[in-house]
């Protein structure tokens, strides 16, 4: 059996990147609309595969798989597309799509930028729909390589300092990871994931060879995913690089290597694994807990407002990490639900932030004051946003945490859910700091002009919505609606837990047989 | 800003001053006898070489990746030997934003034949039926030649193309003042457009 949907998934949007610095010979704006039709029809590509996989009813038709030139399994790449798979393609692609729709007027314009967005658009799903060790390795590099450009595509020297920091720690978690691979390739010579899993079942998980190899892949990978000890690199990445690209590395690419994490754990390695070496699930338990409280700390102690959502990653990452070491089914379903409402999340408090920061010029939290009145939409949008992250029902938000706690309290461990408790209401903090800001504090006179001032008292007469639009000349609608429409996203999402069991029982029954 | 003071004179600089008083660097090009003659006798013999290694790769030693680097490597050293400014004017942009475009584009192609033809992804093939008679080729050796079809027509395309750009991007940097280091940094992804924009400046 072979599916054409996922050759097809990864390879258009990497060959579709040569056509913005084609066209771009000719036409100073080719960029956007190229990208804006690749992107479309990734997406339309992600939610026929997602369909199919739904639609399936056998047990064996919910595994899609492509063996790329021909050549099988064991031997070959394999392309494999299953229900977790599936549901991270579509989060790649319609973040992608929002994203673009969100930068036409903001840029970084250039037809290159949109090469990059379109290439980093193929690695994520790459990375995604691989079966193969090595081929992730690959597609985890295009992405890192990518991201470091994108990045630093940004007009300020900071913005070089944080992708130059990015690319030396990114290079060496991927370095790692592909050490760790390459101990698994010595022990077993196998690079495929299903191959692998039995080959590793034969060889008994306890091999130092095969634990070694998995230290390496963990730490590789969460470096990559910036869990605390390891999050260096992030917050200066997600400060420096532009507002559009904030919103788009922030939302994809930690979840894709958060993904990869939980695919090889638990494809790979499998809770066999986890329950021969216990030393190594409370360790992972352990470094994840640290980063769900020191991350939500360091959230809340931060004044620039892209910081904030930055730390505030790394503690909802440490949250998806501890899921894997907790080895529940409940906890992963909390996981991967987490991980799609985390993208979501991220994605439309830092395209917020970006349009307050170009209207305003706001970047600390402390600009924020008064901003709701001047641009009620986006700060409800904010507002709702930061609400979901917090986990108020009804949002995306809860259900994962959700999950990830009673998974937790299911396999007895009260501590991580003691953490997830206490990291919500460190959440909440930052959350209601932000929140009480834009709409009880009065905008500071000592740094607003007669001008604004006037313009505030022109809100409080006309119409909201015409108010948004009227007072923000600078920032396109399209920008405001993008925000609107993915916050009400995040908190319709929460009826949409069926569908999430639906569609990852059949790959968390394989995980836990 | 404005009023930023001349930088410390290095041994980098050569003395002169800029119009808007800025010292500039020691050209980049200096002219020479013995370095333009040798690269006229070698360019030959390495473009030869790469090519040579381009074509080599599904059973021998070389490949695609190796001869594209050292077809690069033919303009590298023309443009050390005759200046980088009139071997940018030589080659243009567009060719160099051609062979790394082209090179996906074709590599994309061949990937995407047999998928046309209801095959897997790259299954070379799967265009034993089209191609078998006319090319007189077993099957088997669709894959030998569809392997040096990609490594010929796409990666020795994109990996010369991709240096090239490198290259004349990362040499903007010092004669252009234009450009930003992010700019620079992008590196393969912008270098087209880096330099697209200069050659519209430079038509000013």
């Amino acid at each position: 059996m072979s599916d054409v949907l996922l050759a097809l998934l990864v390879t258009v949007p990497l060959v579709a990147a040569i056509f913005p610095l084609l066209f771009g010979l000719r036409y100073e704006n080719a960029g956007w609309p190229i990208a804006l039709a690749g992107s479309l029809v990734v997406t339309g590509l992600a939610g026929t595969l997602a369909w199919e996989i739904f639609t399936a009813s056998t047990e064996t038709g919910q595994r899609l798989v492509h063996e790329m030139a021909g050549y099988p399994a064991p031997y070959g790449i394999e392309l494999v597309g299953d229900g977790l798979s599936a549901l991270i393609a579509l989060l790649i692609s319609v973040v992608s799509v929002a994203v673009l729709i969100y930068s036409r007027s903001t840029g970084p314009g250039s037809n290159a930028f949109y090469s990059g967005f379109l290439l980093l658009m193929g690695g994520l799903l790459g990375m995604t729909l691989t079966g193969d060790l090595f081929n992730l390795f690959v597609f985890l590099e295009i992405v890192g390589l990518i991201t470091y450009a994108l990045v630093a595509s940004d007009d300020s020297g900071m913005a070089a300092y944080g992708a130059l920091k990015y690319l030396f720690l990114g290079t060496v978690g991927a370095s790692l990871y592909l050490i760790g691979v390459g101990y698994l390739l010595v022990r077993t010579g196998s690079l495929n994931m299903l191959d692998l899993q039995a080959r590793l079942a034969d060889i008994g998980y306890t091999e130092p060879l095969v634990q070694a190899a998995f230290g390496f892949i963990l730490i590789g990978l969460m470096l990559k995913i910036a869990v605390f000890p390891l999050h260096t690199w992030q917050p200066d990445a997600y400060t420096y690089a532009p507002d559009t690209v904030s919103a788009y590395i922030s939302a994809l690419v930690s979840t894709t290597a958060a993904y990869a994490l939980i695919r090889i754990s638990f494809d790979v390695f499998t809770v066999d694994f986890f329950a021969a070496n216990q030393l190594i699930t409370d360790a992972v338990v352990l470094v994840a807990s640290i980063s769900i409280v020191v991350g939500s700390l360091l959230a809340a102690m931060q004044t620039e407002i892209k910081r904030v959502f930055a730390y505030s990653s790394v503690a909802q990452f440490g949250m998806i990490v501890v899921a894997i070491g907790l080895n529940s089914r409940t906890a992963l379903l909390g996981a991967v639900i987490h991980l799609v409402g985390h993208g979501l999340m991220k994605a439309t408090l830092f395209m917020g932030a970006g349009i307050l920061s170009s209207a305003y010029g706001a970047t600390t939290i402390s600009d924020y004051a008064g901003l709701a009145k001047r641009s009620p939409i986006t700060s409800g949008g904010i507002a709702v946003t930061g609400l979901a992250l917090v986990g108020i029902p009804p949002s995306i938000g809860i259900l994962g945490k959700w999950y990830i706690a009673l998974g937790a309290v299911e396999s007895g461990s009260w501590s991580v859910a003691i953490i997830i408790f206490i990291s919500t209401l460190l959440t909440l903090t930052y959350v209601a700091r932000i929140i009480e800001t834009l709409y009880f504090n009065p905008p500071e006179a000592t740094h607003e002009e007669t001008a604004a001032s006037e313009s505030v008292e022109h809100v409080a007469v006309g119409d909201e919505a015409v108010a948004d639009g009227g007072l923000e000349t600078r920032v396109a609608t399209e920008r405001i609606v993008v925000v609107a429409v993915l916050a009400v996203s995040t908190v319709a999402l929460f009826a949409s837990v069926d569908l999430f069991t639906e569609l990852l029982d059949p790959v968390f029954g394989r995980f836990f047989q | 800003m404005s009023d930023e003071p001349t930088s410390q004179p290095d041994e980098r600089m050569d003395g002169r001053v800029d119009t808007d008083g800025v010292a500039r660097q020691r050209p980049v090009y200096t002219e020479s006898q013995v370095i333009m003659t040798t690269v006229k006798a070698v360019i030959p013999f390495v473009m030869t070489y790469g090519l040579f290694i381009t074509f080599h790769g599904a059973d021998t030693p070389g490949g695609g990746f190796q001869g594209g680097a050292i077809i690069a490597s033919v303009v590298l050293m023309i443009a050390f030997a005759f200046g980088i400014e009139s071997t940018r004017a030589w080659l243009a942009n567009s060719t160099v934003v051609g062979l790394g475009t082209a090179g996906v584009f074709l590599f994309g192609a061949i990937g995407f034949g047999p998928i046309l033809l209801g095959e897997n992804f790259l299954e070379y093939t799967a265009y034993y039926p089209v191609f078998g008679d006319l090319l007189g080729l077993k099957e088997y050796e669709f894959v030998k030649y569809g392997m040096e079809a990609v490594e010929i027509v796409g990666i020795a395309f994109i990996v010369s193309g991709i240096l090239m750009g490198l290259f004349f991007a990362l040499a903007a940097g010092d004669s252009h003042s234009e450009p930003n280091e992010a700019d620079l940094r992008e590196g393969e992804l912008r270098d087209g457009v880096d330099s697209a924009t200069f050659g519209g400046e430079s038509d000013d």
